[in-house]
């Protein structure tokens, strides 16, 4: 089906959704490319009252007009995915999509680079925000040192445009919030404590490289040479189709052949680009650089 | 895995007498469902769901859950059947039945979670079918919530041979028909298909029973077996499986059941795979809430 066909919806309990409720998830899936299953619409729901408070807008019918038809309409989507995406960076965000990473997916890396000379590893957390991501990276590969990655090195290029998200970075003390899912094994091997604060170890520290990067400077993106595998999330959905295939198209040059992309919870590249594959992981998804060459050999009769 | 002891395991399969009979009122509402829906008559519908109290409570239980879209209480069989139609009240009474069946041999796999990938496997393949236009979408979810029958046969009839299976297919993370090829040299399929045949199922659920493990080899009905296979698949990846992770990768476009029902359903060549397993995402909790409701172990 299309990403414009309407959805029959099932949030838990209770009454039905609004058909409105409904039609803001299907153009924020339809926009953005981030989906909110039915067992979330209450959230978004929740989500939208916020705004519609700033806003002044009464019903939900009006908030949808004012992503849809008022001049502020752009400006609106991204303060509603400011509020869906809030709270999202954590450590060990999303346990799953790294349980893919670190048991099918670095297997298949590892086996693809077997005949390669070079045993070195380049992952990267392309909009790291606050660090959260590239040092839950970090501290995964460097559990797989002595298993997987036994005669392998690695590093985690992190970038930000974001200037003061990067200085907390690669400060990297954190606080309750973004700590909270940390088991009590990683808190002690690799956090020390410090004014109410956890701070990431030297060791892990040591693994991650925080840049500033704008996605669409062509030219440093040309310079993203060797990577691995790329975790993009939640920022492909703030731009526009165009813009996206732009950042979708360097993605895929920055990869290797045998390449990943991860993208965040619940996200897609559904009619964005045909250079990636989804694959499907345990309770997650991935996309896998193409092989153009042998789609071309496919399509010619 | 020697050939002998798959013989013994195909002997002890033959031994019909052994095989579960068919739930008490499922056979009734099987046959009389086989009619074209148009043709059916609410009272007689009715009728045949109130002749078993406790079916009753089930089938107003599970017509009051968002899975099949009601969203005002309906406090009778007949208020259900009139509010959310012959179809979906079909769907309701023949789950409700078959979940009366309560496997013995609980070692190997936990029935709750036997029933909750077949209850997800049933939702999952009639969205799924309606999605993509499939012309015979209603059959889709009766297929689905029976595609796994032959679980029940293997935990009742080679439960100790069985629960080897399970317990290799979870160590070693790979799809439980793998492990029972491995271990028992037979899979559900074929312990299923046996049981489907004896209950009189139609010959397309045997079919899917019998087969949506190797849609590709099929005769007929590959169309509804590619359906349930690519559902069953989904399910399996998106924590609705049969209780354990298969650790792998899986390339929707690359299944068999995906280039068999292409033919039949030009559609799914732009089919949106990552919405739709989004959505199942939504609602693997009230899958997991009406089984509890529902299915009550010995």
């Amino acid at each position: 089906m299309t990403a414009s066909a309407p959805s029959s919806a099932f949030p838990l309990g209770g009454s039905a959704p609004s058909p409105h409720l409904v039609h803001i998830r299907d153009l924020v899936y339809q926009v953005a490319g981030i989906f909110q299953p039915d067992n979330k619409l209450r959230l978004l729901e929740d989500r939208c009252a916020k705004r519609m408070e700033v806003l002044g807008v009464k019903t939900l019918q009006e908030y949808y007009e004012c992503l849809t038809v008022k001049p502020i309409r752009q400006a609106e989507l991204v303060s509603l995915l400011n509020e869906i995406t809030i709270g999202e960076t954590c450590f060990f965000r999303n346990q799953p999509q790294l349980d893919g990473l670190r048991n099918i997916v670095l297997p298949k890396i590892l086996e693809a680079r077997a005949n390669l000379p070079l045993k070195h590893l380049r992952i990267w957390s392309a909009g790291c925000s606050t660090g959260e991501e590239p040092y839950t990276l970090g501290m995964m590969l460097l559990e797989e040192t002595a298993g997987r990655l036994n005669g392998w090195t690695f590093e985690i290029l992190a970038t930000d445009l974001n200037e003061r998200s990067l200085v907390h970075a690669k400060h990297g003390a954190y606080g309750a919030y973004s700590t909270r899912n940390l088991t009590a094994y990683h808190r002690q091997k690799y956090f020390v404590e410090r004014n109410q604060e956890l701070h990431v170890t030297p060791e892990v520290k040591a693994k991650v490289n925080f840049s500033r990067l704008n996605l669409f400077d062509d030219a440093r993106m040309a310079f993203m040479k060797g990577i691995d595998v790329i975790m993009c999330c939640n920022v492909l959905i703030y731009f526009d189709g165009v813009s996206k295939r732009r950042v979708i198209q360097h993605f895929y040059n920055n990869l290797l052949p045998h390449g990943y992309l991860f993208l965040g919870h619940s996200e897609s590249l559904y009619g964005i680009s045909e250079d990636f594959r989804l694959v499907h992981l345990p309770s997650a998804t991935a996309y896998v650089k193409t092989d153009k060459r042998q789609v071309n050999r496919q399509e010619r009769p | 895995m020697s050939e002998e002891l798959k013989e013994v395991l195909l002997r002890k399969l033959e031994g019909l007498e052994q095989m579960p009979s068919i739930p008490v009122v499922l056979g009734p509402l099987l046959r009389y469902f086989e009619q074209p829906l148009e043709s059916l008559d609410v009272q007689a519908v009715v009728d045949l769901i109130s002749q078993d109290k406790s079916l009753a409570a089930q089938c107003l239980h599970m017509a009051n859950s968002p899975l099949f879209g009601r969203w005002q209480t309906v406090d009778s069989v007949r208020n259900a059947v009139v509010a959310l139609g012959m179809q979906r009240m079909r769907d309701i009474a023949l789950s409700c039945s078959l979940l009366k069946l309560s496997p013995d041999g609980h070692d190997g796999l936990d029935p709750t979670v036997f029933w909750e990938h077949s209850m997800g496997c049933a939702l999952v393949s009639r969205r799924f079918a309606r999605r993509i236009g499939f012309a015979d979408h209603g059959k889709a979810y009766l297929a689905g919530l029976l595609h796994d029958l032959g679980i029940i046969v293997n935990l009742w009839i080679l439960p100790q041979e069985f629960g080897k299976a399970v317990e290799l297919a979870r160590s070693q993370q790979v799809p439980l028909h793998e492990a029972e090829l491995q271990t028992m040299g037979l899979t559900h399929c074929d312990s299923g298909r046996r049981l489907a045949e004896r209950w009189g199922l139609t010959p397309e659920l045997v079919e899917v029973v019998g087969g949506h493990h190797e849609v590709e080899k099929a005769n007929s009905n590959r169309a509804l077996l590619a359906v349930v296979s690519l559902s069953d698949l989904l399910c399996r990846m998106n924590a609705l499986g049969h209780g354990f992770v298969e650790a792998r990768q899986v390339d929707f476009r690359e299944q068999p059941g995906f280039a068999v029902l292409l033919k039949e359903c030009p559609t799914l060549e732009t089919f949106d795979w990552a919405r739709f397993t989004f959505e199942l995402e939504g609602y693997l909790d009230e899958v997991h809430r009406v089984v509890s409701l529902l299915y009550r172990p010995k």
